[in-house]
């Protein structure tokens, strides 16, 4: 079925005016090759970062603001780091955030949303009304705030980014849990007597899966996203190399826009984190088809 | 539908407990607000114990909590939200010389956005599957994917350094006087013009998505269908007939639109260094200034909840289906 990458309501479409004669597809398996192609890529470097680094991202390796050479591909940076050093770091900054701050949102989000969509009843109305707070107010002064508060550490960044992440998500597991509870095999286990938490575990979260993975593979690229942006206004560790920090650096240096060291000081960071966000939401685009229950369904519900 | 008068409670309610929360959030961190000129370890440690017995006392900290409250609810109701450490001014000052910038940087570019994403995601709708619809669906997504504040950054080379079309900095030309209002005007104008421009194209890559697929559902509606048998124009069937009813979904997330408004005008306010309340929050996070960070979010939050309640309220006139009485 020839389905445009983008569309993902998977309901029936509508025929256009002008007929696709030819027009370029985007095959989503390609997508989502893609993208887990570009994370693998980030993780190979990450993990091998002291054997491929060529100095100590943090330390002196020679005259400052060097212009890229074969000793410093990159150059160095204003105190005299190792910019390609530090970008290699940067990748393990940034994929340890998306993978911790994107699963505990995750955890976070299928604890709360499936309580409140089983239990239903006052826990319920509270979870959700705590979440209708959350979403009311905004989210950046509120995590600058907070992050201003418990100190600049990366555990906290991480913290702040789940604090204020999971209410979305929650909900979304909350409407799929709606459906699940009234499946028969969830009826037959509470008819034999299991309690609520053996149901929500064995039962309701399994029948989750699909919706988890992709709610995980957002979370993931909003917190690689986010980090890079609380670092950069100052909000991380001041002594972890990220790429959010690295620009924090590059721009506070006075003159950076003319002078050439813009090309690789400042540009490589910030292609670095859209990349990264590229390819994990490349995979979200390629999982989505495959994972959303409504997708698979294909036309039954919107119909009804 | 609720009734508009249950609506305002609500939202006061909601205004309530931001206040609350933001009481709370400084008592409930480990120590107390001051807890920095406790701590031997921080850059403000105050060895005198006099002076921070004096200092507790003048920020009332050594009263019980019901007390600090209610002191602290007359303070932010008669705009007195304490003194900025960074820039030593009443913070109702500060925030009275930057909220302007902001509100101009972010109410045209919400509205404008919002007319390119319905009028975008209609026509890439109509074009399904064309050059057209593909160009603007991954040239957005691309955008999307890039921290806005490289976005801005990228703006800035290529648009004020490279092709100096657009100053690189700030709100007005520093120490020019202007010979008349409308240059002066100009000059505002000439200094807005990129961070509004990114902000919209950040806010259109976030909806643009939404509204096409929106637009795709609607025109597979039976009174398309209708409306074309009928021998309407192409551009009656798509901006009377099926824009009205895809609108809806921009509507119901307009709410966290305007959160992501806010975040936006902190970077971009930031790389551009531009006066507002965003880059007011920026220099108070490196400074540490805990009263601007806190009457930043109250002010941020209760300007958001005003657009939503106003949000709330249009809904029902926007909705083709909540017309009846």
């Amino acid at each position: 079925m020839n389905r445009p990458a983008a569309d993902t309501t998977g309901r029936p479409l509508a025929r256009s005016q002008r007929p696709v004669a030819g027009g370029p597809r985007l095959p989503r398996p390609g997508l989502a090759g893609a993208g887990l192609a570009i994370l693998l890529g980030f993780g190979l470097l990450a993990a091998s970062a002291p054997l491929v680094a060529p100095y100590d991202p943090g330390a002196y390796s020679g005259e400052p603001l060097a212009r890229p050479s074969r000793a410093h591909p990159l150059g160095t940076n204003d105190v005299g780091h190792d910019i390609l050093s530090e970008l290699i770091y940067g990748a393990r900054v940034s994929l340890m955030v998306g993978l911790v701050a994107g699963g505990l949102t995750t955890a976070l989000a299928a604890a709360v949303g499936t309580a409140a969509g089983y239990l239903r009843g006052w826990s319920d109305a509270v979870l959700m009304r705590i979440i209708d707070f959350l979403m009311a107010i905004p989210h950046l002064p509120l995590m600058l705030l907070l992050a201003a508060y418990a100190g600049p550490s990366l555990l906290n960044v991480i913290l702040v980014i789940v604090l204020l992440g999971w209410m979305v998500p929650a909900r979304v597991v909350r409407a799929q849990t709606l459906v699940v509870r009234g499946e028969a095999y969830v009826e037959a286990a509470r008819a034999l007597g299991a309690g609520p938490l053996a149901i929500m575990g064995r039962h309701i979260l399994p029948g989750l899966g699909p919706i988890l993975v992709s709610v995980f593979v957002a979370q993931a690229a909003r917190a690689v996203s986010l980090e890079a942006g609380l670092a950069f206004l100052g909000l991380g560790d001041p002594t972890l190399k990220s790429w959010g920090l690295m620009l924090r650096q590059a721009l506070s240096y006075r003159g950076i826009y003319f002078t050439p060291h813009w090309l690789w000081w400042l540009l490589p960071p910030g292609l670095c984190v859209s990349l990264l966000v590229l390819g994990i939401t490349l995979i979200g685009v390629g999982l989505e088809g495959r994972l959303d229950p409504r997708l698979r369904r294909g036309g039954k519900e919107a119909n009804g | 539908m609720k009734s508009p008068l249950v609506r305002v409670a609500l939202y006061a309610f909601t205004v309530w407990a931001v206040l609350t929360f933001n009481f709370a959030v400084p008592r409930l961190m480990p120590g107390d607000p001051l807890a920095y000129l406790y701590d031997q370890e921080s850059a403000f440690y105050l060895p005198d114990e006099g002076l921070r017995s004096r200092l507790a006392a003048y920020y009332g900290l050594d009263r019980p909590p019901l007390q600090q409250y209610v002191h602290y609810l007359r303070n932010v109701l008669t705009g007195n939200f304490g003194w900025s450490v960074r820039f030593n001014l009443p913070v109702s000052e500060l925030i009275a010389s930057r909220l302007p910038w902001t509100l101009l940087l972010t109410v045209p570019s919400l509205v404008l956005a919002t007319a390119i994403t319905v009028v975008a995601g209609t026509e890439a709708a109509w074009r399904r599957g064309t050059v057209t619809d593909y160009a603007l669906v991954v040239g957005f997504t691309l955008i999307r994917t890039m921290p806005v504040f490289f976005l801005g950054i990228l703006a800035v080379l290529i648009f004020a350094v490279h092709l100096r079309l657009f100053p690189l900095s700030g709100a007005i030309t520093p120490f020019r006087t202007w010979a008349s209002p409308l240059e002066q005007a100009l000059d505002i104008l000439h200094h807005w013009a990129l961070p509004a421009a990114v902000l919209t194209v950040e806010s259109v890559g976030a909806r643009l998505l939404l509204m096409r697929n929106s637009v795709v559902l609607v025109l597979a509606e039976p009174y398309i269908q209708t409306a074309r048998a009928k021998g309407l124009g192409e551009l009656a069937i798509r901006y009377r007939h099926a824009v009205p009813n895809a609108v809806l979904p921009l509507v119901t997330t307009f709410s966290a639109q305007l959160g992501m408004a806010v975040a936006g005008t902190v970077f971009v306010e930031t790389v551009f260094a531009y006066p507002g309340m965003g880059l007011l929050l920026f220099q108070a996070v490196s400074a540490r200034d805990y009263p601007v960070l806190e009457a930043g979010f109250l002010i941020l939050s209760a300007g958001v909840l005003l657009g939503n309640l106003l949000a709330d309220l249009a809904y029902g006139r926007l909705d083709p289906r909540v017309k009846r009485p």
